[in-house]
């Protein structure tokens, strides 16, 4: 939406006074605080030797969820296909095996491509059940491309591995939208 | 002139009968419904449609005092019909109403109210439903409905009914209970499968136990559900729908040409639905079309050129290696009356036109057949009684001819040579050169046609989709094209003219008939229909409002020329 | 003529080069690590302990990695542009005291004397210097300063070529606002000395440092000609907040666009020692070289004393390189025209006014403290000028938008829950 002129004014510089004509004070002031900040406390972290603590919501490795019986949360509704703006999520969809009562349809295959992820976050927003989440792996490498195209399993096993670690991420709003959705916090 | 109302726009009705849901759609008003259908009789079950209905009279408006099912209802001169979405009429000049009147709340409300009532047991799991992204439930809500439900109760989720047919599965908590289906199957196929049981809020769609949802028109069911109660086991959970692009194609598995659309992704095709053509068929297609598109892409296709090797087997042979017009020549130099060119009746009018051409430019005396036209059966006609008996009007048929494009292929050949010359006479003769052009989705149809102890002739060009005993003696073998492969333009038994675009591309490696045609004939530039029916249309003239189609664009109908 | 001792000279040289190389070399480390501190990081810390080894991997980099010569370019002054950036930057060492140094004697009256005489007489004065050991590979240069102003002036031609014979308009540009730039710190530079040198009486930069030992530091009676040099030296340099022939942000990389390699390595490698001369400078020529309180005559011994004076000017330099480095984080670039309007609107007058100043204090013979108040009094009037007729730092008015209109509200998806 366009900015009206009405919306904008025009600000003009600040006059300055003779102390900051003067320029010299200013400048020893500005030499202070650099100072102070050359012998204060450092912020690095000495990567390889000192792991850091990601945020929560830190946007890493996908992982698929789990449901209390150890399937796979993911209805495969392409909800997170569709909104991905990297065409990294390919899905094929299946009907769900006999037994399972809650839900009529599961994915067969669920691939990402890690490589071709920008990991924005958007299949998280899309998902419907909670099934797919962004955790706080950051160090994903490997030796081929192959090897970082993520199938079902190598997801599930994230999921596994995160849960063991504690480090699960932030739950976005968990709601009633479907089958295998948990249910909405009580308060 | 009679004239109707609708959000105060006039509009001119003629002579016709039409409901208020017609008569507002002519003046670009859409009243949403569910339960109607122009191919069936009105029942008005849904109620989503709806109207506030009055009479204009003597320069004054007398609204009913109760809202109406448009469906329902007729139309005559001087009614009023006023939807829920009065708030966005066009600009028109306002009726003489009773000032204390509000056009359009009460049908406003009488929408919503509707949808909450059609949305109460439904299980909102759009995420799973393969109808999310064409469902008019979820289109309606968004567009007239509430925001929320307010039933604080257990929904009902009657359990599903896979079983219901060998090729359709029914989501019986999705249904909405707008019994389209059930009057398709006593109207349209007259088999009367399907049927509403239990009562109130308990009312389902079934079948008798042992009495499945089988005939074959079954697939159309699947079409008319608004929302995704029913759904067909060959689309189920292969796409979302919002991934398809749809074309606009003619079916081409017998000779009654049935509109369809061709929805496809990637190059695929995964469903074909029926498009609306009175013209040709009306609203429906049979269940053969409607899953017949699976050898578009079935793993036995021929997808490269093949020639005859020195021990008697078909290799692969790059295109460039296979001098088609060279080979072919030679084998005509001795003597052309002892060669023939098979043109199928699967072919497409240019792709005919063009070959044709293009085979009497090499040899005048060329003669040029007409394929083998499969038949299987008789006619079958629609609706059936219980016995199976066909039971007039016609509603529906499905041809026994299981070619598209006979007619078509006749009036090229009769206009290239003067006559139409059948298969069977020239395959007993003893030829030493033939070029089938064939393109026969099941090559049993092409084994039927060759008689027993048929000797093949020296040389034998074809170009099929699927490998037969032809091609196992032929001595060079080319990829064809399916219906869905190409441009192209079929006549149907009623001498219909039907153009349609290309829906998917053929295989890397496969050259369609039209371009053989301009490589045979020499002929430069791009082998489209475009340039093809410039031609065609000085020598056909039956033809000639083709040229004026411009390239055939994804679901615009075309125009259509009758032969 | 001064007959020199060439092995004393060699080493001297050699000594000189040896010291200075390493010195870029850890220049450039202390430049990441300054940088880094102020920012609340480590610096490089992997090269060896404490990322010691950083410059002998920076410089073996640059040794082997490929040197591209971008085929647009003029190849001869493409090459030369860096050699000349570094040679020149080299020779001014020459000149600058490094340790203990005497003043050469005054040359001797020759009017009315036997020329025997005055043969004799150099002998005993100038032959004398020459045996005498002096901390500067040029002894006696009676011109120093000069040289050193001259040779600091030849530096823009090695911008200049490079810029220009790479053919590329960053480059070009680069060093045209160089050029313009030089030019114009020229001349507050050369003024603010002028001043010096009318108090000492000599170019000699051995001398400067007598007169500074005999009267006190330069900086104490002329403190705006320090601020004036400094200044200038920073602008001749290149350095923030004056580096607007580099300015990454506007011209890619200037004229250091197209290089690479140790081509790029000897641009850098002169660029570093400017600093280290300009540094030296400023030591020898406004803080009294190698003099601390007569801290350095308690140590009596020849050799001791020389280090003693070494280590003093060594310190007091390095105090400079540091400024130089904590400065480039401190204040941010100036706008060009900004930067112009500081050399011909507030330096160069200041500089005039001040000059004349000395010729006053210098002709009626006042004390030099009189100096000192005339220089802080100046700089005061300076700023008192600039609030009551200045037009401040000449920036455009700036757009700000008061109030942001907000999407319609009611229209869009039916939110649940909202």
């Amino acid at each position: 939406m366009p900015i009206a002129d009405k919306d904008v004014t025009w600000v003009d510089s600040p006059k300055l006074g003779l102390f900051e004509q003067l320029y010299l004070p200013l400048i020893i002031g500005g030499l202070t605080t650099t100072l102070s900040h050359m012998v204060g406390k450092k912020r690095t972290e000495s990567y390889p030797e000192q792991e850091p603590t990601m945020p929560a919501n830190y946007r890493g490795v996908h992982r698929l969820n789990r449901d209390e019986n150890g399937r796979t949360k993911c209805v495969a509704c392409y909800m997170c296909a569709t909104a991905c703006p990297a065409h990294c999520i390919d899905i094929v969809a299946a009907p769900a095996p006999e037994g399972w009562k809650d839900r009529e349809k599961y994915p067969e295959t669920f691939v990402i491509d890690e490589l071709r992820c920008i990991y924005c976050g958007m299949c998280e927003e899309a998902c419907p059940v909670d099934a797919i989440e962004l955790t706080t792996l950051y160090d994903l490498t490997g030796l081929s491309r192959e090897q970082m195209i993520f199938d079902k399993e190598k997801l599930l096993s994230v999921f596994d591995q995160t849960t063991k670690a504690g480090t699960d991420p932030v739950r976005t709003r968990a709601g009633d939208l479907g089958p295998a959705s948990e249910a909405p916090p009580r308060t | 002139m009679p004239t109707v109302y609708v959000n105060d726009t006039p509009v001119e009705i003629g002579t016709r009968k039409l409901n208020c849901v017609q008569a507002a759609e002519l003046g670009g008003v859409l009243v949403p419904h569910y339960c109607y259908h122009p191919g069936l009789t009105v029942v008005a079950s849904c109620r989503m449609c709806l109207v506030e209905m009055g009479e204009l009279k003597d320069g004054k408006v007398t609204m009913q005092p109760k809202v109406f099912p448009g469906c329902q209802t007729p139309v005559k001169d001087g009614t009023v019909i006023i939807t829920g979405e009065y708030d966005k009429r066009k600009p028109a000049p306002a009726l003489p109403y009773d000032p204390a009147y509000k056009p359009g709340e009460r049908a406003k409300k009488s929408q919503a109210d509707t949808l909450e009532g059609l949305l109460l047991n439904h299980p909102l799991d759009c995420p799973v439903c393969d109808k999310a992204g064409e469902c008019k439930l979820q289109d309606y809500s968004y567009q007239f409905g509430r925001t929320e439900s307010r039933l604080v109760d257990e929904k009902n989720q009657p359990p599903n009914k896979p079983d219901l047919s060998s090729k359709i599965t029914l989501f019986t908590d999705r249904c909405i209970l707008c019994t389209r289906c059930v009057r398709f199957t006593r109207e349209i196929s007259g088999t009367g499968e399907l049927q509403v049981v239990g009562r109130g809020h308990h009312e389902e769609i079934d079948v008798f136990p042992g009495f499945p949802l089988e005939n074959k028109l079954s697939g159309n069911v699947v079409d008319l559900c608004p929302v995704g109660a029913l759904g067909s086991k060959d689309f189920l959970y292969t796409q979302r729908v919002w991934y398809l692009k749809t074309t606009d194609n003619v079916c081409g598995n017998c000779a009654t040409g049935c509109s369809v659309h061709t929805d496809t992704n990637k190059d695929i095709v995964y469903r074909l639905r029926a498009r609306e053509n009175p013209d040709a068929q009306g609203y429906w297609m049979c269940d053969e079309g409607r899953w017949g598109y699976h050898h578009t892409h079935s793993p036995d296709r021929i997808t490269r050129p093949l020639t005859k090797g020195a021990d008697g087997g078909l290799r692969p042979t790059p295109w460039q290696q296979v001098q088609i017009r060279k080979l072919f020549e030679d084998a005509v130099y001795v003597t052309a009356r002892r060669a023939v060119v098979v043109l199928s009746p699967f072919l497409t009018v240019e792709e005919a036109y063009a070959l044709g051409t293009a085979f009497k430019k090499l040899n005048k005396e060329l003669r040029l057949a007409l394929g083998p036209v499969p038949v299987v059966g008789e006619d079958d006609h629609y609706p059936k009684n219980v016995k199976g008996e066909h039971v007039p009007p016609t509603k529906f048929t499905i041809r026994a001819e299981k070619c598209p494009n006979r007619l078509g292929v006749e009036a090229v050949l009769t206009k290239l040579q003067g006559e139409v010359i059948r298969f069977a006479d020239v395959v007993r003769e003893d030829l030493n050169a033939m070029w089938f052009a064939g393109g026969f989705p099941d090559p049993e149809a092409v084994n039927a046609a060759l008689p027993a102890g048929w000797k093949a002739p020296a040389h034998l060009f074809v170009q099929d989709l699927f490998h037969s005993k032809l091609t196992a003696a032929a001595t060079v073998v080319l990829p064809a094209t399916t219906a869905f492969e190409k441009d192209g333009t079929f006549v149907n038994h009623a001498g219909l003219a039907q153009s349609f675009p290309r829906a998917v591309k053929p295989g890397p490696e496969v050259r369609g008939e039209l371009q053989m045609a301009f490589d045979l004939g020499g002929r430069k530039g791009l082998a489209t229909v475009a340039a093809v029916r410039k031609d065609l249309a000085k020598d056909l003239p039956q033809f000639a409002a083709l040229t004026e189609l411009t390239q055939p664009t994804a679901s615009k109908k075309v125009e259509l020329a009758t032969v | 003529m001064i007959a020199f001792d060439w092995l004393t000279l060699l080493i001297v040289i050699a000594g000189v080069i040896a010291v200075v190389m390493p010195t870029v070399g850890y220049l450039t480390l202390a430049e990441r690590k300054v940088s880094a501190w102020v920012q609340d990081r480590l610096g490089p810390n992997r090269v060896g302990p404490f990322g010691l080894l950083q410059p002998l991997a920076d410089g073996g980099k640059f040794f082997l990695k490929e040197a591209p010569i971008p085929r647009h370019v003029d190849k001869i002054f493409f090459l030369l542009a860096p050699a000349v950036s570094m040679a020149i930057a080299l020779v001014a060492l020459a000149v600058v005291p490094w340790g203990g140094t005497q003043p050469p004697p005054d040359p001797v009256a020759t009017q009315g004397v036997e020329p025997a005489a005055v043969v004799q007489q150099y002998a005993d004065t100038q032959g004398g210097y020459a045996k005498s050991f002096n901390g500067v590979i040029v002894p006696g240069l009676d011109v120093g300063v000069l040289v050193v102003f001259a040779l600091g002036s030849l530096a823009v031609y090695g911008v200049i070529l490079g810029g220009w014979s790479s053919d590329n308009k960053y480059s070009l540009l680069g060093s045209l606002r160089s050029s313009a730039q030089i030019i114009s710190y020229e001349i507050p530079l050369g003024m603010s000395v002028v001043g010096v040198l009318l108090f000492s009486g000599t170019l000699n930069l051995e001398g400067i440092i007598q007169w500074q030992k005999q009267h006190g530091w330069f900086v104490l009676f002329q403190p705006l000609a320090f601020l004036l040099f400094m200044v200038s030296v920073y602008a001749e340099c290149n350095r923030l907040p004056f580096d607007l022939p580099e300015a990454e942000q506007e011209l890619v990389g200037g004229y250091l666009t197209e290089y690479g390699s140790l081509n790029f390595g000897m641009f850098m490698l002169g660029e570093y020692t400017h600093m280290i001369t300009t540094s030296l400078l400023m030591t020898v020529v406004f803080w009294g070289g190698w003099s601390l309180f007569g801290l350095e005559d308690r140590v009596t011994d020849p050799i001791w004393g020389a280090v003693v004076k070494c280590l003093i000017l060594v310190t007091k330099t390095g105090f400079f390189l540091f400024l130089y480095l904590l400065v480039r984080w401190t204040i941010p670039r100036f706008r060009f025209d900004q930067l112009m309007g500081l050399a011909w609107k507030v330096m160069i007058p200041l500089s005039l006014l001040h000059l004349l100043a000395v010729m006053l204090v210098r002709q009626y013979s006042l004390s030099n403290w009189v100096l000192t108040a005339i220089s802080v009094g100046l700089f005061l009037a300076a700023g008192v000028y600039a609030v009551a007729f200045g037009t401040g730092p000449n920036n455009a008015p700036r757009r700000r938008v008061i109030s942001s209109p907000s999407p319609p509200v009611g229209e869009g998806l039916g939110v649940r829950g909202s």
